[in-house]
Parts: structure tokens; C-alpha cells; sequence
């Protein structure tokens, strides 16, 4: 059965709401990032990369990486139309992918979040958690157009939307940021959806 | 005429191979780092988002974010095969950019090469140019260990080997690191496509 390894509130939940989303059976693990099991021997041999999510397919293939896992996703049980099959809209849902993960996330709530990791110097952490949280909202405004008036980030609803709502959740159930009001309404869309549901509840956010 | 905004000795440096490997004409802009270019109201306009690469299609529209410009080139071009079609190799394909870009270049490179962007501490910058080295070395081991008793990073050629390309450059040109024996081999046979030397004679290493 394919198997999910991921932790709480992390970017995971992306790839949990697009498992839920796809009606498979699938089984889940926790890896404790606060005991830092994600560097054990046990996990390494799992995943060399020593990272969340990581994904074990039917086949017993690791897979890794946000936005390919969601791709694979979503080629793989296209009845849960997750991704559109015109070449425009699927590239700007990757372009919108790429961005939440590698900036908006990587470069942003990295900074805000984990500000130890970029400066251990004390007077230094407030400007780099400033640093994060500039990035972070230069993202939403860009996110924020991307959305417009429009239910979801591509029109339909797709992997796109399962990665912003990573971000709202940590922006807003985790720091407070107050987030531009079409995003807000796609927060709670999200939340309004039982998929979403169902992988708040499993990770015990609910 | 689509164009390619790029800076030299950055990332788009893969997408210009990529557009030499399409083999259709386009034009390069050059956005001049050393004077802020990307900053500038005028660039802004062209890519809120201040950043390099950005391609200008032949509609007009804009696309950035390296696997979105990669993935578009790939599919809008398909005798090319630059991306596989089957869920499988589309997935490992975006699985192998994703750890070049998200991981090796923004997470690791980036602290070597601009621990100003995160920290004004020299000590802490000291610091984090350490751990960017190391974690560019234990990233590109995880590569090696992928690419053993493989020609390209994917199976066959495709967008994942530009991106790994650029990290290459950057390990062997500019820091003059030793790359790991499978690593070295596949920046060697990059070396030898055309694609990759009008690359390397715009990037001035030709």
C-alpha cells in the first residue's frame, strides 16, 4: 500500500490533501522533526535526503519532492482532476508550485520561522524573521493576483491550490499575518473542503 | 520573438541551454545584476517578482520560475523530448529539478554564495558560507548516488540534466570544488553538447 512520511504542519499536508483528494487507500507515518528523526539511520535509509513528505508509490518507489509527488499525483489518478491537461494552464500551475515552494516556503517562511538557521547571533533574529515575513507577503500579493476573483489559482481546482494552502495555514494559524482578502476567502474554501478536512484531522490540526 | 531575460553566472543559464536544445530563434536581455537591474521600475513591470530567468513568449505573456519555463519548453516542443510523457518519468524528471533548484541552488548554494542575504554578521556569514559548502557536498552526494550506472539524471536527456548543469557550473567554475566522481562525469558529457557550449561561450568559460 503507498505510504506517506510526513510531519504535522509541514508542507506535507499538501501531498496528505491531494491523497485524500484522490480516494486512494494509502498508509501514513509521522516523522518526529522535533526529535529530529528525519536524520535517523531508520528514515535515511528510506529517504537519503532526510526530509518531509517523502512518499513510498504501490510499487514500492520513494518518491520526493512537493511539487513532483503532486504531479505524479495527479497524472496517475486523473479522475480526481487535479491537473488540467492543457500545456498553458499546467504551466502556470507549476510556475505557481515552484514559487510557493522554493520561495514563498524556502525562502521565506524559512526565514521567519526557523531564523536560527540563518543567524545564531541574538540582536540579528528579529531582522531576518523581518526579512521571511517581507518575503512571504511580496509572495501572497503575487498569489493574490494570480487568484483575482477566481475560485482557484488555475481556474479549476489543482495541485496549486493544495500547496497555497500550506502557506495560508501557517501564515495565518501560525504567525498572524493578515493575508489579502481574496486569499483569505480561498483559505477558507480550502478549509471547506472535506479532503482538506480530512487531512487537518489525520495530522491532529483540526 | 521570445525572449529570455537572463543575468549571467545565474540559473537561466539552463534555460538559455534549453532554448538552444528547441533550436527555435529567440532573443537574450540582459538584466545587469551588478547595477540592480532586476530591481529597476522598468524591470519590475516586465516580472513583479524581480528575478531571473523570465521568458517573454511570443504572445507577450510572461513566464518564471525555472521548472514552470522548463516544463512549457518541454511540453510546447515535444519532438525535442525533454520531459517524458508517462507519469513515471514526468515525476522523477520533476523530482531531480526540483532537488537542483529548491535544494542544491536555493537552499545550500545560496548560503555560500550570498550569506549577505540572510545575515549582515560577518562571523554568522563566515558561518553560513560553511554550511552552504557542506550542505551543497551532501546534496550533491545524493546525486552521485542517483546518477550511478545512469547516462543522464532522468533516464534519458532531459530538463532535469540543465538544471543540475547549472549547479555543476557553479560547484566547478566558480568555487572550484571537486565534484563527486558520477556527478563529474555528467557535467563532462554536458560539456559536450552544443546546447551547453553556447551556453558556456555567452557565459565567457567556452
Amino acid at each position: 500500500m503507498p505510504k506517506l512520511y510526513y510531519w504535522p504542519g509541514t508542507c506535507g499536508i499538501t501531498i496528505h490533501i491531494l491523497l485524500e483528494e484522490t480516494g486512494i487507500a494509502y498508509e501514513r507515518e509521522q516523522i518526529d522533526l522535533s526529535i529530529k528523526q528525519q536524520y535517523s539511520r531508520e528514515y535515511l535509509a528510506i529517504n537519503p535526503k532526510g526530509k518531509v513528505p517523502a512518499f513510498i508509490r504501490d510499487d514500492g518507489a520513494l518518491l520526493t519532492e512537493v511539487p513532483a509527488i503532486a504531479w505524479w499525483l495527479a497524472m496517475t489518478f486523473p479522475h480526481a482532476k487535479l491537473l488540467p491537461a492543457d500545456v498553458d494552464r499546467q504551466t502556470r500551475i507549476l510556475e505557481a508550485v515552484s514559487y510557493i515552494a522554493a520561495t514563498i516556503h524556502m525562502q521565506g517562511a524559512a526565514r521567519a520561522w526557523r531564523p536560527l538557521l540563518f543567524s545564531s547571533h541574538a540582536g540579528e533574529q528579529d531582522s531576518v524573521i523581518a526579512r521571511g515575513r517581507e518575503i512571504v507577503l511580496q509572495g501572497m500579493d503575487i498569489m493574490s493576483t494570480m487568484l483575482a476573483d477566481k475560485n482557484w489559482l488555475a481556474g479549476d481546482y489543482s495541485i496549486a491550490d493544495a500547496s497555497l494552502f500550506f502557506i495560508e495555514y501557517w501564515a495565518i494559524e501560525k504567525v498572524g499575518y493578515a493575508l489579502p482578502v481574496n486569499i483569505e476567502a480561498h483559505y477558507q474554501r480550502m478549509r471547506a473542503r472535506p479532503a482538506v478536512q480530512r487531512a487537518l484531522a489525520a495530522e491532529g490540526l483540526a | 520573438m521570445t525572449t529570455l531575460c537572463y543575468a549571467k553566472g545565474t540559473c537561466a543559464m539552463g534555460i538559455h541551454i534549453l532554448l538552444e536544445e528547441v533550436g527555435k530563434p529567440y532573443d537574450l536581455r540582459r538584466v545587469d545584476f551588478s547595477k540592480q537591474e532586476q530591481h529597476s521600475p522598468e524591470y519590475r513591470k516586465l516580472n513583479p517578482k524581480g528575478k531571473v530567468p523570465a521568458l517573454v513568449r511570443d504572445d507577450g505573456s510572461i513566464l518564471t520560475e525555472y521548472a514552470a519555463i522548463a516544463t512549457w519548453l518541454a511540453m510546447s516542443n515535444p519532438d525535442k523530448k525533454l520531459l517524458p510523457t508517462d507519469p513515471e518519468g514526468a515525476a522523477r524528471t520533476i523530482e531531480a529539478l526540483d532537488f537542483a533548484v529548491g535544494t542544491l541552488h536555493m537552499l545550500s548554494w545560496r548560503l555560500f554564495r550570498r550569506p549577505d542575504a540572510y545575515t549582515a554578521n560577518p562571523d554568522e556569514q563566515a558561518q553560513l558560507k560553511l554550511r552552504g559548502r557542506e550542505a551543497v557536498e551532501k546534496g550533491l552526494a545524493v546525486v552521485d548516488a542517483n546518477l550511478a550506472g545512469k547516462t543522464y539524471v532522468a533516464g534519458n536527456y532531459s530538463i532535469a540534466d540543465s538544471a543540475l548543469y547549472y549547479v555543476e557550473f557553479w560547484v566547478a567554475e566558480v568555487a572550484k570544488w571537486p565534484l563527486p566522481p558520477n556527478v563529474q562525469k555528467h557535467y563532462d558529457l554536458m560539456k559536450t553538447r552544443p546546447a551547453v557550449q553556447a551556453s558556456r561561450k555567452e557565459e565567457g568559460v567556452a
